[in-house]
């Protein structure tokens, strides 16, 4: 017997074994009864078993014959019914797809483990200490207070993680990695050098983490070491991109940062790494980082320096060895090593080891960015309801509108059973049509918001977005669920139908209006509907707020242009010169106004933060301002005007003094009393009279439109590593962006452009969070919106042509129609404010539950309630018009003879 | 007579004698026995399949009562969607049935 039929005669009663098994006995036993003997009553009979089969494969055949049959009468009877069976195929769609776009975000970004063998034997390797551990100069990646007055922090010295990883060997897998990816100059054979990204890894790293290059090889523990031929593996996907995905790319030259190297493999097609959100695009050894990162000046921290802290690791625990025991044995190795040997140190300031479930790898995201998508689940979950309402109220109504049907078809003599089947067969065939289109919207949809999401990011930043099997039960769930709860009442009420009943009804018909289930669905329609046009409105006006917010100089027709001279081999010396000369060649260009050199980009996110020490104050790390590294026409050219003095110059700096400009806030905090010009202050708990002021500038925003602002100080421009350019434009400085790169290529073909961003365009990246939060909220409004009043039209609609006969009588004995639309009106009113009142607490939750993205802005802000409440009452009344109107319109004359 | 045709007239049958009243089976067979004085014999292995389609179609419906003698029979009764089939079929069955006779009558 096949799966089908087994599954079948499950389902089937009447068609069991044991049934037909009886009946057949019974036969027998009646022609015995006859007075035939149990022989000839058996040869009568024939051949039981096949008898027995026969019958239940008739039975069988015939219900699955009357399934089709059902499925397609279901589909004629949707399609007499176009209007509503699209309405409901639509917001079923829009519903579901809405929700498989923002699961498949959260499911990339948040929920998906890492793309490893067994992501769950991992851990991430932390420590925490009582501040910056013992002979640490430098931590890359994650270095937070947490609680008690501990910090934690993740990177280690790369000779204490190739200590630590040798011992480990025997246990099981440490790994290495890069805590942070880094921005890399690359040039394949032939091609313009691009900036991507590049991630160092430990020898170890592909074979351990259980995902091999698909071409090519590992590497091996020959390749990390100091000083060898550079290697690395590339991403699948620069491979196919750049590489032209032919397998005798391996082993072509290509460039890093100007140093030749070897590509020796291509990692997997969907690998990563280990940071949902970043795919680096180049992975190479971790000693490589001293060629390709040459030290720029003698002091600063080198890759392979013990002073620098900059490798993360990751351990696959052996199965053998539970978590606790692996733990402490790895802690006590790590705190033999932890501590540069001949360091005198206090026990209690020696970092202590600890492990993190490792199976997600490292946050892919910041907390604002995931609770953005938490908030996004909590709307879109909202939607998702606004919708099953809306269905379950237009499957009601055509269930309503069927009842007649139900129950002729009853009283001829239809199964109740079968009447149930059909309608619920067609509430499934809707809903299999919604989930269908659900996909379609669905995928699109996570592709614009994951547009959103990442505008501004770098473009290695991206996730691995796809409709992967959970995504697809999960919408699968979603609208079979829908189906059957909102199929199902409709259909009991339909099988339950009685026929006098109906027909009673109907020539009855009048005063009764409406069952109270679809009046009360509108109402909760509503409901939900403040709740996230509230939302909408307060995340809206959030955003207006920051983007409002007084930055403190001119943000239009402003650009930076971004190059790493030092990527392309220049020294120091002549990275002085380099600057002049670009910064001369770029105010040449039409249209250029002005043109500075500086060191941090404003409201582009980063920047430094300087402890003060100001003479006749106590010192306090911590408090302090901001610094930012400018040149001498940096005020001008951003819009931030002198208010007194002189600006900063090259000449300014002198071994142990260096002129700066503050600003306004600055005085007021640190110099309240008396000029501040000539008076001098330091950074650091040692020294506090570096700097002396020479000028005050205006206030503006450093790195943050939400916190509370913070004072400024400007120091003369030396180059750092990345340069920037500030260029002041006349015209629209999105345009100047391809001159610009023309420009830099001219002056050295070795070091491109690597980032070209107006000055709107860094703050949107600072707000995309919120504009990401903003734009979807209202469109998930605007979606909430739209199907409350098709719900409340289409109710009101149903509800006047049922009271046809009713409206007639009333305006042949003399209702003028301005009564009639006052009746319907009243009537609809009274769901729209019960919905209000009900979403007035519903509001408020989601309020609530924004708080924390709100900027200045309380969970019931007046304006926003009452605008929201506003365009939601306005929209009901523009709904309600129209049934009201054709109410109105009704000849009584032609109403009653319908009679 | 091709199968279908078969079949057919043996649903015909069924519903014509389940109009005298609910029955089981062996009832049903021994019915059209008698009725055409011995002349058709229902086969139970083309009953019981009959009736178990007939079921699932909607024409009779079933179920299990007990018996006189004190025995579990399942048990048809005629529904109104059968009624009206066999009144429509019975009507075009006969005028088939006397135009063959015709046929078979002329010389």
């Amino acid at each position: 017997m096949g799966v089908w039929s087994r599954l079948v005669r499950t389902f089937r009663a009447g068609h069991h074994d044991a049934d037909i098994e009886e009946e057949l006995q019974f036969h027998l036993d009646m022609d015995v009864v006859d007075g035939r003997s149990r022989r000839e009553a058996r040869l009568r009979l024939g051949n039981v078993a096949r008898i027995h089969e026969e019958t239940r494969e008739a039975g069988i055949l015939e219900w699955l014959d009357s399934v089709l049959r059902d499925i397609r009468f279901g589909w004629r009877q949707l399609r007499r019914t176009p209007g509503l069976s699209s309405a409901v195929v639509l917001s079923l769609a829009i519903g579901i797809g809405a929700n498989a776009a923002i699961f498949t975000l959260v499911d990339a970004a948040l929920l998906r483990p890492l793309p490893v063998t067994d992501p769950d034997s991992l851990r991430l390797v932390v420590w925490t200490s009582t501040g910056f551990p013992p002979g640490a100069d430098n931590i890359n990646g994650q270095y937070e207070p947490i609680a008690g007055d501990r910090y934690q922090g993740a990177a280690v010295p790369a000779y204490v993680y190739r200590r630590l990883a040798r011992e480990q060997s025997a246990h099981g897998d440490l790994i290495g990695f890069g805590a942070e990816t880094d921005a890399i100059a690359i040039a394949a054979e032939g091609r313009p050098a691009e900036q991507v990204r590049m991630q160092y890894v430990s020898a170890n790293f592909f074979q351990a983490l259980g995902a091999p290059p698909v071409y090519g090889r590992p590497f091996s523990d020959d390749d990390d070491r100091v000083g060898g031929e550079p290697v690395v593996v590339v991403s699948h996907r620069y491979w196919m991109n750049q590489l032209g995905g032919r397998s005798d790319a391996l082993d072509r030259a290509v460039r890093v940062n100007s140093v030749p190297v070897r590509v020796v493999g291509v990692a997997p097609p969907r690998f990563y790494g280990l940071r949902a959100g970043e795919w680096p695009d180049v992975f190479a050894p971790l000693a490589t980082k001293v060629a390709f990162q040459p030290n720029r000046s003698p002091d600063a921290p080198r890759g392979e320096d013990d002073r620098n802290w900059w490798v993360r690791q990751i351990v696959r625990l052996s199965p053998e060895e539970s978590e606790a025991a692996a733990t402490i044995d790895l802690a006590a190795r790590f705190r033999a090593v932890a501590v540069p040997e001949g360091m005198n140190v206090e026990p209690g300031a020696i970092p202590e080891l600890a492990v993190l479930p490792g199976r997600h790898g490292l946050d892919g995201l910041n907390r604002d960015e995931a609770d953005a998508l938490w908030i996004l689940m909590r709307l879109v979950g909202v939607v998702l309801l606004v919708v099953c309402v809306n269905v379950a109220n237009l499957l009601l109504s055509r269930g309503v509108g069927r009842q007649r049907e139900s129950a002729v078809r009853l009283a001829l003599g239809a199964a109740r059973s079968r009447l149930l089947r059909q309608h619920l067969l067609e509430s499934a065939l809707l809903a299999l049509l919604g989930g269908i289109g659900g996909l379609l919207v669905g995928s699109m949809f996570a592709r614009g918001i994951h547009q959103l999401f990442e505008t501004g990011r770098d473009a290695s930043n991206a996730f691995d977005l796809r409709l992967d099997p959970r995504v697809l039960v999960y919408t699968a769930g979603l609208s079979i669920l829908t189906a059957v709860l909102f199929g199902l009442v409709p259909a009991l009420r339909a099988s339950r139908a009685d026929l006098n009943d109906v027909l009673k009804a109907q020539a009855k018909a009048v005063k009764s209006g409406l069952p109270r289930l679809p009046r009360v669905l509108v109402s909760i329609q509503i409901a939900l509907c403040l709740g996230a046009l509230v939302a909408a409105g307060l995340l809206g006006r959030s955003l207006e707020r920051l983007r409002a917010t007084d930055i403190g100089f001119d943000r239009h027709n402003l650009a930076y242009a971004s190059v790493s001279p030092s990527r392309a081999g220049y020294s120091a010396d002549r990275i002085e010169e380099y600057v002049d000369r670009v910064k001369s060649e770029l105010a040449r260009l039409p249209g250029v106004v002005r043109v500075s050199p500086v060191q941090t980009r404003l409201l582009s996110g980063g920047g430094n933060h300087a402890s003060l020490n100001v003479p006749g104050r106590p010192y306090q790390p911590g408090v302090g301002a901001h610094l930012n590294s400018v040149g001498e026409e940096f005020l001008e050219t951003v819009g931030i005007p002198l208010m007194a003095g002189r600006m900063v110059r090259p000449g300014d700096v002198h071994p142990d003094s260096e002129a700066v400009v503050v600003d306004e806030l600055f005085v007021k905090q640190f110099f309240p009393n008396g000029s501040p010009l000539g008076r001098r202050f330091g950074i650091g708990p040692k020294e506090s009279r570096r700097f002396e002021i020479v000028g005050v500038a205006g206030n503006s925003r450093y790195n943050s439109l939400r916190n509370a602002p913070v004072p400024n100080f400007y120091v003369p421009y030396h180059p750092g590593g990345t340069v920037h350019f500030a260029i002041r434009t006349a015209v629209d400085a999105t345009a100047m962006a391809e001159s610009v790169r023309r420009t830099i290529a001219a002056v050295d073909p070795t070091v491109p452009l690597t980032e070209f961003h107006t000055q709107s365009g860094l703050i949107d990246r600072q707000l995309r969070t919120e504009r990401l939060l903003s734009f979807v909220s209202a469109a998930f409004g605007l979606v909430a919106l739209t199907l409350a009043a098709v719900g409340l039209a289409g109710l009101l609609a149903y509800l006047v042509a049922r009271r046809t006969n009713e409206i007639g009588v009333r305006m042949a004995l003399g209702a003028a129609s301005g009564d009639v639309i006052r009746m319907v009106l009243h009537d609809s009113m009274s769901m729209v404010i019960a919905g209000l009142l009900l979403g007035i607490p519903c509001a408020y939750a989601m309020g609530r539950s924004l708080r924390a993205t709100l900027f200045q802005l309380e969970p019931m802000d007046p304006l926003t309630a009452a605008l929201s409440f506003g365009v939601l009452l306005s929209v009901a009344l523009a709904a309600a018009w129209v049934p009201a109107r054709r109410a109105a319109t009704i000849n009584p004359i032609a109403a009653l003879r319908e009679e | 007579m091709p199968k279908a045709e078969l079949q057919g007239a043996l649903e015909l049958l069924v519903l014509k004698s389940l109009r005298r009243g609910p029955n089981h089976g062996f009832a049903i067979a021994s019915y059209i026995q008698q009725a055409s004085d011995d002349v058709l014999r229902v086969e139970a292995g083309s009953l019981y399949p009959a009736l178990h389609r007939m079921t699932e179609a909607g024409l009779i419906s079933a179920g299990w009562q007990v018996t006189d003698a004190g025995r579990r029979a399942r048990v048809y009764a005629i529904t109104a969607k059968g009624r009206r089939k066999l009144d429509a079929d019975g009507k075009r069955w006969q005028a088939v049935a006397m135009a063959v006779a015709r046929i078979l009558r002329a010389t």
